[in-house]
């Protein structure tokens, strides 16, 4: 057995917890509501009110995709240790690496999953408000996808070695200062003090880049979106994600499950 | 024989909250289980005998000492295929179904599509789910949950079985289903390791035990070797005793007489017994039994771990000082 069909097989259970948690319905019924009131919301707007619908609903998934993986990932690998189901499955030929890369897997491919429902909702409610839905749409849901590709590996790194209220603190801080982090190289770069430039520059280079995958003004304005700011962004996201995880194995290979 | 778990002079200290002292949870322990054994590990509970089995399980790691499982060191992964584990009180995933997860347990153990669905169908038989393998897990009782934990630990049809307090909580029945795959896996040819606190059922099934208390090992060996070691003392039943004869017993050999008319029962030290026989036989009495005194293990066990708790703290005061 192949060391990629454990890995599948521990994603596949994973994304069935998720599916049979009423937790994911409730995100999903919640962004679903807010989705609709963004239609509402835009008939108080006499112009481009059905923008301003498109925005709304896209920051909405943008939130929901990253409550999801957070709530569940900070919990992923806390919770297999303290209700003891990660020993039946350590005692098999499976390595930890293998399982914490499962559980990723999993998890992201849980994202993906909601994130498809919310585009399909996404859509319907366009089509219903009678706004344009375009391939430029299409891109800009994938880019969040993208995005929790980075945001899980971050919460499954800080669920790897430390309680689930630190690593949901951690990671919650992680993904907003992520969307800073370009706001924080121009005002480094813009820095009288080149220690202060320095440190900002380190920061942001150290730090996820998160704005990157933030391409729904493009969409929703239907503006052209360049091939670099896609393969760009994914490539960063594989480079980043990977280090997150390699970091993450390291330290859960070394640690006692007691 | 081949000695199948080996576990050799292993030490593990751990640090308790966040301070930096540490404190030493097992003491060179050393362990040999043979091929085809069923092995009790027996002791108090905070003896010892989860963590040594978790470092068996690679879930921790020794702070000193080597332990091997069929000759592999324990923090490899591929020689598990051989191996089957049920943790105590297993908690499984409660939102799949009985079958989903002995299908979830074997994929990982690599069972090929075929062979899964047929050791699991077997499995289900075998542990007397087959009629709930298609409910959720969380309407199983304990009863059912332990033997689904014992099913996904023998799904890959392992040689070797580890089980940690395995009729722990359950009803006499459960416990006697329990112990019937037990002896079960013996007659299959199986190791088992078993980690118990149930001394009766474990004198039922183990070939061989090992007592653990304050993470030292006290005893290895056959139970039957334990209490005879133990003990010492024969009971021995004679016929028209005199009261003569009687006395004789009472006042040189002190013996306790119990008995109705000329039948007496007493216990001695097995020394004594060529004498007193003699001295029976010349004294005109009939010999009806003669058989080694077997106390209960319970008892011989709670000695062993009041000495042993004396021993510590006797070496405790010695360091102090």
């Amino acid at each position: 057995m192949s060391s990629l069909t454990r890995i599948y097989t521990i994603a596949a259970n994973t994304v069935r917890e998720a599916v049979r948690d009423k937790l994911m319905y409730a995100i999903f019924t919640v962004s679903v509501l807010i989705t609709l009131g963004c239609v509402v919301l835009s008939t108080l707007s006499y112009v481009e009110g059905t923008r301003i619908m498109q925005d709304l609903a896209f920051t909405t998934m943008r939130v929901f995709c990253a409550a999801t993986a957070i709530l569940i990932g900070i919990n992923l690998l806390h919770r297999e240790v303290e209700r003891r189901t990660i020993y039946m499955i350590l005692s098999k030929p499976i390595t930890r690496s293998e399982f914490l890369l499962g559980k990723y897997a999993g998890l992201v491919a849980t994202t993906w999953l909601m994130l498809l429902c919310m585009g399909l909702v996404f859509a319907g409610v366009s089509f219903a408000a009678g706004a344009p839905v375009h391939p430029g749409h299409v891109v800009a849901i994938a880019m969040l996808g993208i995005e929790m590709v980075i945001v899980v590996a971050v919460a499954i790194l800080f669920s790897s070695f430390t309680t689930p209220m630190l690593a949901a603190l951690y990671t919650v801080g992680i993904y907003v200062v992520g969307h800073l982090t370009q706001n924080l190289y121009h005002l480094a770069t813009a820095s009288g003090d080149a220690g202060v430039g320095q440190i900002g520059v380190w920061l942001y280079r150290v730090l996820p880049d998160l704005e990157l995958y933030d391409l729904s003004i493009q969409a929703v304005h239907g503006l052209p979106i360049p091939a670099g700011d896609i393969w760009l962004p994914v490539t960063y996201a594989a480079g980043y994600a990977s280090v997150l995880l390699l970091a993450a194995s390291l330290l859960f290979e070394r640690r006692d499950l007691r | 024989m081949t000695a199948v778990i080996q576990v050799e002079n292993v030490v593990k200290d751990v640090r308790p909250g966040f301070g930096l002292r540490r404190k030493r949870v097992l003491h060179d322990v050393s362990l040999r289980i043979e091929r085809g054994e069923i092995f009790g590990f027996v002791g108090p509970n905070g003896a010892g005998k989860t963590t040594t089995m978790k470092i068996l399980m690679g879930l921790i790691r020794a702070t000193s000492g080597r332990a091997t499982i069929l000759g592999h060191a324990v923090g490899e992964t591929e020689f598990r295929r051989e191996i089957g584990f049920l943790p105590e009180n297993p908690i499984f995933y409660d939102y799949l179904t009985g079958r989903e997860t002995l299908e979830f347990y074997a994929r990982l153990s690599g069972l090929e599509s075929r062979a899964r669905r047929e050791r699991v169908a077997l499995l289900l038989d075998w542990v007397g789910l087959d009629g709930a393998a298609d409910q959720r897990l969380r309407s199983y009782s304990k009863g059912m949950l332990q033997r689904v934990g014992i099913a996904q630990a023998l799904v890959h049809d392992p040689s070797v079985v580890f089980l940690d307090e395995p009729m722990s909580g359950l009803d006499p029945l459960g416990r006697k289903a329990i112990r019937d795959l037990i002896l079960r896996l013996r007659e299959d040819g199986k190791t088992v390791f078993m980690n118990t606190h149930i001394l009766s059922d474990m004198e039922m099934v183990c070939d061989r035990i090992a007592i653990i208390v304050a993470g030292r090992v006290r005893y290895q060996g056959r139970i039957e070797e334990y209490l005879a070691s133990e003990c010492g003392q024969v009971d021995v039943t004679l016929e028209s005793v005199t009261p003569e004869l009687a006395g004789v017993l009472e006042s040189q050999y002190g013996a306790e007489l119990r008995g109705v008319r000329e039948r007496i029962e007493f216990r001695l030290d097995s020394k004594h017994v060529p004498a007193v026989l003699r001295a029976a036989l010349d004294g005109g009495a009939g010999v009806s039994e003669v058989s080694p005194h077997r106390p209960s293990l319970e008892k011989v066990f709670l000695t062993a771990v009041r000495d042993a708790a004396a021993a510590d703290h006797r070496a405790d005061g010695e360091s102090d000082a």
